[in-house]
């Protein structure tokens, strides 16, 4: 019983970057993963999770079962959320570039 | 009259704004860089409603089963106090309505300033 209700959320975060890459490679076709704007637009991302992660933790406005995750935290927040952050933001940015594509398409 | 004012601030103290504030930070970041740089995401907005659409999707039920398997919980004290489906706080919604908002009007001010793309819409 026990053995299978551990490190959930590291299993789904790691899902969720496999499945956002997936998607930004082989289904929308963005390749979001090979360009330097990408990169850069994270890296400039990346410093405001972190505060935000330690202003919701730190204040205990949100909170993590300790069964759910490895244990070991960055700025507050479980080192998972470094994976739900990243497919978060491939996914949006994968999903804008798809969308933007589409709509010049049908504009000419 | 006190009473009753003291009372209702007991009831319901300013502390349920707690979240609300972090998202307000980073709404106002984003607003900040999409009017500051111009990145023209307003004028787009249809493609990101497709795009949120597609997120809130995805993320929201992520959300839902997590909190439901309580991998994750919030402070009663620090949320407004009204749900989705009975066990969603509002304030995970917006959040992730607020932050590809962000996300988009970052990567669009970083592509302008850069020059780096010029050639893709």
């Amino acid at each position: 019983m026990g053995g299978r209700s551990h490190v959930i959320y590291s299993d789904i975060a790691l899902d969720a970057v496999m499945i956002a890459i997936i998607a930004d490679l082989f289904i929308l076709r963005t390749q979001m993963v090979t360009r330097g704007l990408f990169w850069l637009s994270y890296g400039l991302i990346l410093p405001f999770q972190l505060l935000t992660n330690w202003w919701l933790t730190s204040k205990s406005i949100v909170m993590y079962t300790p069964d759910a995750i490895i244990g070991r935290r960055l700025a507050g927040a479980p080192i998972e959320d470094l994976l739900f952050g990243f497919s978060m933001i491939l996914l949006t940015l994968a999903l804008w570039d798809y969308f933007s594509s589409k709509s010049s398409e049908r504009n000419g | 009259m006190k009473a009753i004012g003291s009372a209702l601030v007991e009831d319901w103290p300013m502390s349920h704004l707690h979240y609300l504030g972090v998202l307000l930070f980073i709404g106002l970041c984003g607003i900040g860089v999409n009017f500051g740089f111009k990145s023209g995401l307003t004028k787009r907005w249809r493609i990101f409603f497709a795009t949120d659409i597609g997120i809130l999707i995805v993320y929201l039920a992520w959300d839902s089963w997590a909190i439901h398997k309580h991998n994750w919980f919030f402070d009663a004290k620090q949320i407004i106090g009204v749900h989705l489906f009975n066990h969603i706080p509002i304030e995970e919604i917006l959040f992730f309505m607020v932050v590809p908002f962000t996300t988009v009007a970052t990567f669009l001010a970083l592509k302008k300033l850069t020059g780096w793309e010029a050639d893709r819409t």
